[in-house]
């Protein structure tokens, strides 16, 4: 879809802009940090938009299913394909093909730079459980692209 | 309304509010970094430039549009067919200087300002010059170098926003720097 | 015809108050912070059927002698609070729903202002927000 590459596109000009702008050591660190936040803004806004018409939730469990269908489909146009939890607060989130990795290579040259790539989306996924009342840790890694696991750590207020 | 043409038309919506609202970030973001709105403004055109110089190529791919004869075709194809295509908008084409060698865009709505309202400490932001940078960016790869500034800006009280584009020169099929 | 609208953060303090301006500011205060304790009640669902407790318009939260104080809560857990002059001819349950509906569209408009900082007040930042609330006062004048 048209409209999914325009976002792509700047998706990508941002990781480059927040990569230029952040130079030294703890550059990398600082880069991903940056994207994560812009990430959960979004996420506040996408959120608040999304569930303006749904029921309230029922439990933990119940927003981990919204954020893996409807709120995944919404904004990657697909599910995500597997989710799993120890039930202790752990969840990992599989995408076997996510979007945002797909303008990347394959090519291990590229790994080092995949984290940039999943740093919005992970900001994404934070602030759309900040919002919805659940605060979390989200991280991400790469298995073997395009596909990656998203890891939401419930905090415990 | 069954359940199943809401969630499509919701996805449709919610993808143009994820760019929106993505694009606000980095608008915000840039206000952090730089001290004056000129700055924000130039940085954003850049951003866009760099997108454009590489969206031409997706829209030429997704379009089969043929080579434009001259800039009022050049005109007719960006309100209709790519405004349209990406931004889901149709602005409309008017006020041609009488070379021909200038025009505007005006667009009734525009999606990147959905929900924004300048707080009072940015007069000087022009919010969307992505959109300049993008036409830029795209043109030149086509051979076009051209002008692109925003006229009118709803976000500053204007009724409507107008984008006027002027062609300066053909360039060259020279491969231009950088972008490969 | 609403006489309060108010907009509560998760953290209890809230985002936005106004009132008809020929009644005591400080009494509506005093009301939405008291029906605060009972929208808790209404959210944590004691005593309520399962099926009640995951609609976002709460109803009559409760009232008083010369108003009705309705409640709604968003899943993001902000509190929008209505309080009614009962002596007027009373509103239908729908027309209160719509405006709180009404209230929620605006509301989620201020969230997606990038320059909007998510848990600052809302009272001077948006005109738009302002502009669609003052309407919700007027809306039920028949």
């Amino acid at each position: 879809m048209a409209d999914e590459a325009l976002f792509q596109f700047l998706h990508s000009e941002i990781i480059q802009y927040i990569n230029s702008a952040e130079t030294g050591e703890s550059e990398n660190g600082r880069c991903v940090s940056k994207l994560e936040n812009m990430g959960f803004r979004v996420g506040q806004g996408l959120i608040e938009r999304f569930t303006k018409d749904t029921p309230r939730f029922k439990d933990e469990l119940d927003v981990m299913k919204f954020i893996c269908k409807d709120f995944w489909t919404s904004v990657f146009k697909k599910q995500i394909d597997n989710l799993r939890t120890n039930h202790q607060g752990i969840y990992v989130l599989q995408d076997n093909k996510f979007r945002l990795l797909t303008q990347l290579s394959a090519g291990k040259q590229y790994l080092e730079h995949a984290p940039k790539f999943l740093a919005f989306t992970c900001g994404l996924v934070r602030g759309a459980l900040s919002n919805l009342g659940v605060k979390s840790i989200v991280t991400a890694e790469v298995s073997v692209m395009p596909a990656c696991k998203f890891q939401v750590m419930i905090q415990k207020i | 309304m069954s359940r199943q043409s809401n969630r499509a038309t919701d996805s449709k919506k919610m993808n143009s509010e994820l760019f929106t609202l993505t694009y606000g970030a980095l608008v915000t973001q840039l206000c952090k970094d730089y001290e004056n709105d000129e700055e924000v403004n130039k940085q954003l055109d850049k951003m866009g430039y760099n997108i454009g110089v590489r969206l031409i190529e997706d829209f030429l791919a997704r379009s089969s549009v043929g080579r434009c004869h001259d800039f009022r075709e050049t005109a007719d194809v960006i309100a209709k067919v790519a405004f349209k295509m990406y931004l889901g908008i149709t602005p409309s084409v008017t006020n041609w200087s009488p070379a021909g060698d200038e025009f505007s865009l005006i667009l009734e709505s525009n999606p990147l300002v959905d929900f924004v309202e300048l707080p009072d400490n940015h007069n000087n932001l022009v919010y969307s010059s992505l959109l300049c940078g993008v036409l830029r960016g795209a043109l030149e790869m086509v051979q076009m170098a051209v002008d692109v500034r925003f006229a009118q800006d709803t976000l500053r009280g204007d009724n409507v926003t107008e984008i006027r584009m002027k062609f300066i020169k053909r360039i060259e099929e020279n491969m231009p720097a950088g972008d490969e | 015809m609403a006489v309060c609208i108010a907009v509560i953060a998760k953290e209890n303090y809230p985002l936005y108050i106004r009132s008809v301006p020929t009644q005591g500011e400080l009494k509506f205060h005093y009301t939405v912070h008291t029906s605060l304790d009972v929208v808790e009640e209404k959210i944590s669902g004691v005593g309520k059927a399962l099926a009640d407790q995951r609609e976002l318009y709460l109803g009559l939260l409760y009232p008083t002698e010369d108003y009705k104080v309705y409640g709604y809560v968003t899943n993001s857990k902000v509190k929008f609070v209505i309080v009614v002059d009962s002596s007027n001819a009373s509103l239908r349950d729908n027309e209160i729903r719509s405006m709180f509906r009404k209230l929620h569209n605006s509301f989620t408009d201020v969230m997606c202002n990038p320059f909007y900082n998510p848990g600052d007040p809302i009272q001077s930042k948006s005109v738009f927000f302002c502009a669609h609330t003052l309407s919700i006062f007027y809306v039920t004048i028949h």
